[in-house]
């Protein structure tokens, strides 16, 4: 067993040697495809990024009556709080209110004295509430409207943001679904160009396949080697792919970051290295393993 | 050993290569099968080694009828079998050692024995200067002989050798049937397809004669090509 094992990878690898433009060829058409998969990875981190900074943008915030205590507001604030689907809920008093308002306006003079006009401060304390995701604004609002300190609530805001709110929400499903349309469009498009590629490939050995035939080969002790084959174009495209791929994300990284700061791709290909080198690795190696497969199986009727 | 029963042969185009053919080879019989081409010479090998099925009739090697077999076990048939065409039918990819160690591999021989077996055997053939050499290396009579290593390499009961001298110069030829003949001496049975005259004729053995895939004469002792 270990050495028939051992007999098929060195025929596997004596094989790849031995057709070297053959097997270059077909591991740069593959590293092209692992380099594309690479590329839509990156594409959907940068798309997932843009649609959270989006979600970032939108908030609703419910004002509250002069009448109402801090420590009645505290306990609406809790109540949300415990909610699983906000990821986060803001104090904000009258006076922090006051002091954000005259910082905004400080070069405003107008402003300032008309303030300073007032005996009274004419903001209202608020709770700054943001959703995890932009489709509960509607449930958190019910639950604040059907809350014990309704009375309390002078007004909510989400029905001036809601049409916002709700076109967020669209734009953020639609980059969602065409991402993993394209996503899908390619990845079918890339095993079908590694499919064929290796079949031309094996096509070129079709006269060595008939002669093991009629030497008396099994079905396995042709295609084994063959499948080694296909895994080693799969495993030189990903080391080709990889090491191709970090300069170009290093590269490019602070040129995206100019355009949105947040979203540091080098950071994002580093922090998940591992992951991402096992991937690329697996998908070259299975690629090539089971398009071999495929591609022998014509062959193997002598 | 090897029995045909009224075995007839139609290709999908409608050409009839075997009529009704019905012939028996014993253990260790070296045969030559001549006749013109088109006659049925390929026709007959092609049946023994199961890359055909007979429209009629019945083929045996060893009692078995070949129809019977199991796709799964061809290849087990094909290892009792050594073959030699005309076109060497050589793995281009690998050299000389290779190219024999495959037949023994496929059989399931150890790394060892192969490590032996394999330079004796090219030994046998006069190819010991050439064992690292590629197929594209070697010259036609080096190809002819390095096929007829791997048939033999496994020792099998049956060598069958189709046109093996159609693409080598008298010399060359000669060379090949000596080895032909040499195996036969120690026991195997061989089949030999040809429409060269004279190496028939210098063999001397049986000779059976093939018109239009019928059998019309099989002259068992000192056979000689007749048409």
């Amino acid at each position: 067993m270990k050495e028939s094992l051992k007999r098929i990878f060195n025929a596997g690898w004596t094989n790849f040697k031995r057709n070297s433009y053959l097997s270059l060829g077909t591991t740069g058409v593959m590293a092209l495809v692992l380099f594309l998969f690479s590329a839509l990875l990156a594409l959907n981190f940068l798309s997932l990024k843009v649609v959270s900074s989006l979600q970032e943008k939108v908030d609703v915030t419910a004002y509250f009556k002069a009448v109402a205590t801090e420590d009645e507001i505290m306990k609406v604030k809790d109540d949300l709080s415990e909610w699983s689907q906000i990821s986060n809920v803001e104090y904000i008093s009258r006076d922090q209110a006051l002091e954000e308002f005259k910082a905004r306006h400080a070069g405003d003079i107008l402003i300032q004295d008309s303030l300073a006009e007032l005996d009274d401060n004419p903001l209202q304390a608020s709770l700054n509430i943001k959703a995890s995701n932009p489709s509960q604004y509607a449930e958190i609002v019910t639950f604040l409207e059907g809350n014990k300190f309704r009375t309390l609530v002078d007004k909510i805001n989400f029905y001036e943001n809601e049409e916002v709110i709700s076109r967020v929400e669209k734009i953020s499903q639609s980059i969602q679904n065409w991402g993993m349309l394209l996503t899908l469009g390619l990845a079918v498009i890339a095993v079908l160009i590694t499919f064929n590629t290796i079949r031309l490939t094996i096509y070129n050995q079709k006269q060595e396949i008939e002669i093991m035939r009629l030497v008396g080969g099994s079905n396995w002790h042709i295609r084994a080697p063959f499948l080694v084959e296909g895994g080693i174009y799969g495993v030189f495209a990903a080391i080709v792919t990889l090491v191709i791929f970090y300069p170009v994300i290093y590269l490019a990284s602070p040129k995206v970051e100019l355009v949105m700061p947040n979203a540091s791709l080098i950071g994002y290909f580093a922090a998940n290295a591992f992951k991402y080198i096992g991937m690329v690795l697996f998908v070259g190696t299975m690629l090539g393993v089971v398009s071999s497969a495929v591609a022998i199986r014509r062959f193997l009727k002598v | 050993m090897i029995q045909y029963k009224n075995v007839s042969t139609i290709y999908d185009d409608n050409f009839m290569a075997l009529d009704g053919v019905s012939l028996e080879i014993k253990l260790g019989e070296l045969v030559s099968l001549v006749g013109p081409s088109g006659a049925g010479k390929s026709t007959l090998l092609k049946l023994l080694t199961r890359e055909i099925v007979p429209s009629q009739g019945e083929v045996y090697v060893d009692k078995v009828n070949l129809a019977n077999l199991s796709e799964g076990d061809v290849p087990l048939l094909r290892r009792k079998i050594g073959t030699i065409f005309q076109d060497f039918k050589l793995l281009s990819n690998k050299n000389a050692f290779e190219n024999v160690a495959f037949a023994l591999e496929v059989c399931g021989a150890s790394s060892e024995e192969i490590e032996t077996d394999v330079p004796k055997v090219l030994g046998i053939v006069g190819l010991q200067e050439k064992i690292n050499s590629f197929p594209y290396q070697m010259s036609g009579g080096e190809k002819q002989r390095l096929a007829i290593a791997r048939a033999l390499i496994h020792r099998p009961n049956i060598i069958l050798a189709d046109e093996p001298t159609g693409n080598l110069d008298m010399v060359n030829s000669y060379d090949v049937v000596k080895l032909l003949l040499k195996i036969n001496e120690l026991g195997t049975t061989v089949i030999l397809a040809t429409h060269n005259r004279e190496i028939v004729n210098s063999i001397g053995r049986r000779v059976v004669t093939m018109e239009k895939g019928k059998v019309v004469r099989d002259q068992v002792e000192e056979g000689k090509y007749i048409i």
